[in-house]
């Protein structure tokens, strides 16, 4: 019997795991199982697991019109179906690269069709680990929208909402969310302090004024300092606000910043810098009392683990579209929440991610507050939600989203209704750039 | 398995009033007591409104403790479970066992083993090791023996104790002595973990382990009861055997601590002390590290049981711990609580039970007869 032949038929019988004795030899020391054994190992499952199999997998790329939603974000969904009827949806929409995802997903299809959805830990592990190369954004909302999906047929099988499979609702009451907001001026900002608190909602998010370098002129320093000076005066005392710095500034540049703001209280301060470095974050965190956030970049447990055990914020923010969909928020949500830090979990993307977001939210004692890139004014995208949804777009009450009352993430997508927005390719993130015309971090 | 998609429901709304048919209506707690080795455990019965029953099992607990946890559960829908982890959270035992009957009802609801509810099975089988009673090689032996005729592969092994005018060098021959002694009468190809008890010293910790890395031990479990972290870093820097630590602890935090200092290889949650969905929390911080758990396990059958469907939901499980009565009259009393003993092995492993809950009847009256005291 050949090599390829001998670990196929050990990888059939559900052996592989037995360390078959290895050929010597000069090779790369790769196995191949044959499509027979695919999922791989499932079939040591066979007395232990459900009856329920994953029978199919699609992926839709789905772009709006450029009025609601810029070309470098088109959603990207994932549908399991299964041999029982039940089907499960999720997002991996990944900004400036949602053909790459569609096609990481594709890619994981051997991984996926054929196996028990009941072993969400198990598939999340085989996706991960099992991929060989670990992490990044691409295979990290591969995995998301697959992980969100296969926790979605969970809980309507189980015939409860997710968040009741993870042990919430922590608050019956909903999930604290926040508007992205924006004004120049002091009028504009009392302006949005009325709409604010008419809205009944008690949180915004807001940009700087400037692209950043990594050592700045006093301009840009005193602009930065006195627009979040204005906000606070234009907004009163009432309302939180957190200005995402978007890692445009260096550590050096922001530590400098942050000095200055502590008096404005905000509810906490973004991507002070960016975010591969923890070490260099943490030298600008170090010299700072306001709360700082990070992590919608950083996927699976693995990316937050130096971020949590060196200390470094006081918010965790891990988009549930990358970070490896409801298994990985909610084991970075337990970790963090064994270090006293909180989660206002990243969501720039789709509905689906949304609401499978506000799941693991209403579940974790930890929680602070939902993004949503919604502004105050819900406007065109409710016709896009009723559309695939049938339902408005999701807005707070009181501050708070209604919990998902629904079994599993509680929404089913039209499929018909994706065909009205069909997939027209991916743009990447618009670059900015500094006067002299060098690449800025936007 | 197959379910009705519901539709009838409004996308978003506020939850509902606390007092559907799975609400808890009736908590009920024994404190039992093993005739022989004296080793308590006390037994929740949860009922809900609508008649199903759970069954949970924590560490030893008093009357007044079992009243507060009845407190707690009450009105409570057993999904909510973090609720009771924060609830609960002085209260450890009790903490422990509410969430086990807990999942034991939300198993049974959905008709689903609850390592399937828990995301699992990430295995089809657990590794078990058996904990020997006994403080010499002699009386270790007879259980030794019957444990590995019953298909345990991995056992405990309790050091001699020391005191401080024992020469540390006679001590270490002792040790390997005991070690080699057991390790013959066990036969081929079993596993053994050194159980120190937190007796020893950091330093004198650092040199058995150091003594004993060749010995291939799976590892040295609570080397010491100095739990600073320089006492604990100094053992895991001077040595390459594993370290299993944890058997006290009852916060998160305390094991994170362990794991970012880099001085632990094995956490070792108790059973009786954590609950289920409390250590699934400690895991998902291990499994960052790199750091698999091995649940203690100094408790009842009911425990035993949930243990195992937790190791099937964990990607980071290694072993899970067996108390391996000495006496006929323990062994046929955890069989009794249980309706059949579950603390079987085959060849180093236990079975999963693919039945809705935990899978097994509990015997109430096997309870009251040997209840110390019913609450």
């Amino acid at each position: 019997m050949r090599r390829r032949e001998m670990l196929g038929a050990l990888a059939a019988a559900g052996a592989l795991h037995a360390s078959p004795r290895r050929k010597s030899g000069i090779g790369c020391g790769c196995a191949f199982a044959p499509a027979s054994a695919i999922p791989p190992g499932s079939e040591v499952f066979k007395d232990v697991g459900s009856q329920l199999r994953i029978t199919d997998m699609k992926v839709f790329g789905v772009t709006l019109d450029e009025k609601i939603a810029r070309a470098d974000r088109p959603y990207v969904f994932v549908k399991l179906e299964t041999n029982q009827g039940v089907v499960g949806w999720g997002e991996a929409t990944l900004e400036g690269k949602a053909s790459a995802a569609m096609a990481c997903v594709n890619d994981l299809r051997d991984f996926i069709v054929g196996s028990d959805p009941m072993q969400s830990e198990h598939l999340y592990q085989l996706m991960y680990i099992g991929s060989f190369y670990r992490g990044g954004p691409v295979l990290g909302s591969a995995i998301s929208g697959i992980d969100q999906a296969i926790w979605d047929i969970r809980g309507k099988v189980l015939g409860r909402p997710v968040y009741e499979l993870l042990g919430g609702p922590v608050d019956t009451q909903g999930v604290r969310g926040y508007y992205h907001a924006a004004a120049w001026t002091l009028e504009e900002a009392r302006a949005l302090r009325d709409q604010t608190k008419q809205a009944g909602v008690t949180a915004l998010k807001f940009q700087l004024p400037d692209l950043l370098e990594w050592v700045e002129t006093g301009r840009k320093l005193t602009r930065a300092v006195k627009h979040m000076e204005m906000l606070r005066n234009g907004l009163g005392p009432d309302i939180d606000f957190a200005v995402d710095f978007h890692a445009r500034p260096s550590p050096t540049v922001a530590a400098i910043i942050l000095r200055e703001i502590e008096p404005f209280h905000l509810f906490f301060a973004e991507e002070i810098c960016p975010p591969e470095n923890m070490r260099a974050m943490q030298r600008a965190a170090r010299k700072s009392t306001t709360p700082l956030a990070t992590g919608e970049r950083l996927i699976a447990g693995y990316g937050f683990s130096d971020l949590i055990d060196l200390g470094i914020v006081d918010v965790l923010q891990p988009d549930i579209a990358h970070v490896g969909g409801i298994t990985a928020l909610w084991k970075v949500a337990a970790a963090a929440d064994a270090a006293g830090i909180r989660m206002a979990p990243h969501a720039c993307e789709g509905p689906v991610g949304g609401i499978a977001s506000l799941h693991v939210d209403a579940a974790i004692p930890n929680f602070l507050a939902q993004e949503i890139c919604g502004l105050v004014e819900a406007g065109e995208m409710n016709r896009v939600w009723e559309d695939l949804m049938g339902f408005s777009a999701m807005r707070m009450v009181g501050g708070r989203y209604p919990l998902p009352a629904k079994p599993g993430l509680g929404f089913e997508v039209s499929e018909a209704a994706l065909k009205k927005y069909p997939f027209q390719g991916t743009r990447p993130f618009p670059p900015a750039f500094h006067e002299d015309g060098s690449l800025a971090s936007l | 398995m197959r379910r009705k998609i519901w539709s009838n429901l409004p996308p978003f709304s506020p939850q509902a009033a606390v007092t559907d048919r799975l609400s808890i209506a009736n908590v009920r707690g024994w404190r039992l007591r093993e005739p022989s080795s004296g080793r308590r455990y006390t037994v929740l019965r949860l009922e809900t409104r609508g008649g199903l029953v759970g069954y949970g099992e924590g560490g030893p607990a008093s009357a007044a403790q079992i009243a507060d946890a009845k407190a707690a559960a009450t009105g409570r829908r057993p999904n909510e479970t973090e609720f009771i982890r924060h609830r609960l959270a002085a209260s450890p035992p009790m903490e422990a066992a509410v969430d086990c009957a807990f999942l034991d009802l939300l198993g049974k609801d959905t008709k689903t083993p609850v390592y399937q509810f828990l995301g699992g099975p990430t295995r089809f089988k657990a590794r078990v090791l058996a904990h020997l009673e006994g403080r010499t090689e002699d009386e270790l032996a007879t259980p030794l023996r019957r444990a590995a005729g019953q298909g345990f592969k991995a056992f405990t092994v309790p050091i001699p104790a020391r005191d401080s005018l024992w020469r540390m060098q006679a001590y270490v021959d002792a040790v390997r002595a005991r070690v080699g002694r057991l390790r013959s009468l066990a036969g081929a190809d079993m596993d053994f973990v050194l159980d120190a008890a937190g007796t020893l010293t950091p330093g004198d910790a650092a040199l058995l382990a150091t003594a004993f890395e060749k010995d291939h031990l799976m590892w040295l479990d609570e080397p010491t009861g100095v739990l600073t972290n320089d006492g604990l870093a100094r053992i895991a820097d001077e040595s390459v055997l594993p370290l299993g630590m944890g058997r006290g602890v009852t916060d998160i935090a305390t094991f994170q601590n362990l794991l970012r200092w880099g001085s632990v290889d094995l956490l070792r949650p108790s059973l009786g002390l954590n609950s289920i969905s409390k250590i699934r929390r400690m895991a998902a911080i291990a499994e960052t590290h790199y750091v698999a758990v091995a649940p203690y396990h100094d408790g009842g059958p009911i425990a035993t049981a949930a243990g195992i469907h937790l190791a099937a939901s964990l990607p980071n499980f290694f072993i899970q711990q067996i108390p391996f009565p000495a006496s006929d009259r323990d062994a046929a009393m955890r069989a009794e609580l249980t309706s059949g003993s579950l603390e079987t092995a085959k060849d180093g492993f236990a079975p999963l039970r693919n039945r809705p809950g935990f899978g097994f009847n509990v015997d109430e009256r096997a309870l009251d007869r040997y209840s110390e005291e019913t609450i």
